[in-house]
């Protein structure tokens, strides 16, 4: 069988291409540059030149698959030309559903994230909870718009299920996208030396081949319609680091660094920014963050896709083993 | 004492839920009136599990004039007395007049207008006049500044502010504080967040978050504030406005309308 994924080249994409070619798909890999590095090479993996937002390009790809997974998106914090992130997380997922439609794809598996509720207060939040906070963060008012396609495209008989992953973790490149890659990364180097406020913030982590699994779960018994938190544990700041240390044996000395002063250094990162274009390390929508927990439930996901959390020590070793390899 | 208790309208989404998170978190319990299918019953469930705080729903079209009376009656019937109400359901726009349907403006100024004022006349009538009450009247910058594409939006909420300011005067003896909350653009909605996304300048700059602009209500509303304007911003466009010439506040309006929807 025949199956699209958009995003081959992204840090869920490249692993999902993988898992499915060695089920013995068939993956028609979706990127905009057939020889970039984090493709994998698989002989079930058929690189397609491509954009989603070229419609000639993407009917090219999708044309005789029978699924699609849409994992494409513009996952970064900040970007030079704020319409990127519209134009490529909302506009790019109509057209891929558009698409989907008129060539009848069977079903459709479309990566949104858990940041679409974004905070919470006290318990995980679950599919049905509200969103409690506005959109300041770029990325997740494209996701919750490029959701609300979904929804659209869901009732007019789309076969297409969401599901939304946390911060995932896992064997991959470093990129921009990989947060965790890149704290882990600069703790081994001895460059993380900071702990954000008193290091008791929650965050949901969920193991990058968890989260593939899930992927596949989803297409293969997601209802049409629904949404599936693909999470693991939560987890604080403190135990994350306490847990490296244990895992890597290096004790480097943190230091926690009040929220006033993150979210003063943000507001200056923001003037940096915004007179002189240059990227900023941290911006104030990011620092406002840290003053609340984002812990998130994979129930119905365990429950209804049979999805499993990899224990966070264990992804975690890993993921270290992986990344000192690199 | 026994809790608060708040009714707040419009509570589903935008503004009215970041205003019942905020009433929630400082363990007040809540009325929430919103449409039916708006995901009521889940955001009371969120709200109850979070803040362990009472929360009762009413869903209804705030434009149905019986909906008032059943409302209270609801209450009534189950021993609840409200001591604050949040007037916030209301309809927005942002378009020409000639654009909109003559059924739309209709249900903007009964939404905007009449659900306001009618529910105030029975959350008075209900108060405990040995307890303070408090009422809080959702208006907008709209309704002082003429906005060009929120003609009937912007009139309605000058009504609010008359509305307002004169019971503020006619109960100024009274045992009910009576605030207006006039906040400038708020990051809410998905079709502004395309809008608000386009902005620049002072016109971005208006824009506040949602949580930020109900914190800022609810602390000014126990306060006893007559007029809360959230956000440093907005607070000096009013400034500016008393004493700014008519031709710069021009300007600066213009300067809104540039930005254009994109759907």
């Amino acid at each position: 069988m025949k199956v699209l994924v958009t995003g081959a080249t992204g840090f869920i994409g490249r692993n999902l291409c993988f898992e499915l070619a060695e089920q013995g798909y068939t993956v028609m890999a979706l990127c905009r540059n057939i020889n970039h590095p984090y493709l994998i090479a698989h002989k079930n993996i058929m690189p397609i030149k491509g954009d989603i937002l070229d419609m000639e390009s993407l009917t090219n790809a999708m044309r005789g698959c029978s699924q699609v997974y849409h994992t494409a998106a513009l996952a970064k914090m900040w970007c030079r030309d704020k319409n990127d992130f519209y134009n490529i997380n909302v506009i790019g997922t109509r057209n891929v559903l558009a698409l989907a439609s008129d060539l009848s794809i069977h079903k459709v598996v479309y990566t949104s994230t858990c940041g679409v509720w974004g905070p919470t207060i006290k318990h995980p939040m679950n599919e049905n909870d509200p969103r409690i906070d506005g959109f300041a963060i770029d990325y997740e008012r494209t996701k919750h718009l490029a959701e609300i396609e979904a929804r659209i495209y869901a009732e007019k008989g789309l076969n297409v299920i969401t599901v939304n992953p946390s911060r995932v973790y896992g064997e991959g490149p470093i990129t921009d996208s990989n947060t965790v890659g890149k704290m882990i990364s600069g703790y081994l180097k001895g460059k993380w030396r900071v702990i954000p406020g008193k290091g008791t913030q929650v965050s949901n982590y969920a193991y990058l081949p968890d989260v593939v699994q899930g992927h596949i779960a989803a297409m293969e018994q997601g209802i049409a319609g629904n949404r599936y938190i693909l999470g693991g544990e939560d987890v604080s700041f403190n135990t994350f680091f306490r847990t490296l240390q244990n895992i890597t044996g290096i004790k480097q000395s943190m230091y926690k660094l009040p929220q006033k002063l993150i979210e003063a250094y943000s507001r200056f990162e923001l003037v940096k920014t915004t007179l002189t274009g240059l990227p900023p390390v941290f911006l104030p929508e990011f620092a406002a963050r840290l003053r609340k927990d984002q812990k998130y439930s994979s129930q119905k996901a365990i429950t209804q896709l049979n999805y499993s959390i990899t224990p966070f020590a264990e992804g975690m070793a890993k993921t270290i083993h992986h990344i000192k390899s690199l | 004492m026994s809790p608060l208790t708040a009714i707040v309208t419009g509570a589903s989404e935008g503004l009215g839920k970041s205003l019942a998170l905020e009433l929630a978190s400082r363990q007040i319990d809540l009325v929430l009136v919103s449409l039916p299918a708006s995901g009521l019953p889940e955001l009371a469930n969120f709200i109850r599990k979070n803040f362990g705080v009472e929360v009762t729903i009413f869903e209804a079209d705030l434009t149905v004039t019986e909906s008032y009376s059943t409302l209270f009656a609801l209450l009534k019937s189950e021993s609840i007395t409200a001591h604050i109400l949040v007037n916030n359901a209301g309809l927005g726009n942002w378009a020409w007049f000639e654009d909109m349907s003559i059924g739309f403006y209709k249900k903007q100024i009964e939404l905007n207008t009449i659900a306001p004022v009618l529910l105030t006349h029975l959350f008075l009538a209900q108060v405990d006049d040995e307890r303070k009450a408090y009422l809080l009247n959702v208006g907008s910058l709209a309704g002082r500044f003429v906005v060009p594409k929120k003609q009937v939006y912007g009139a309605t909420k000058s009504f609010i502010s008359y509305f307002t300011r004169c019971l503020q005067l006619e109960m100024d003896r009274s045992n009910i504080s009576i605030s207006l909350l006039s906040p400038g653009g708020i990051n809410t909605k998905p079709e502004l967040l395309v809008l608000n996304h386009n902005l620049t300048g002072i016109a971005k700059a208006t824009i506040t978050e949602p949580d930020r602009v109900a914190y800022e209500a609810i602390h000014g509303m126990f306060l006893g504030k007559k007029e809360i304007i959230p956000g440093g911003v907005n607070k000096l466009m009013v400034v500016l406005n008393a004493i700014l010439p008519g031709f710069i506040k021009d300007m600066i309006i213009k300067s809104k309308l540039k930005p254009v929807v994109k759907m």
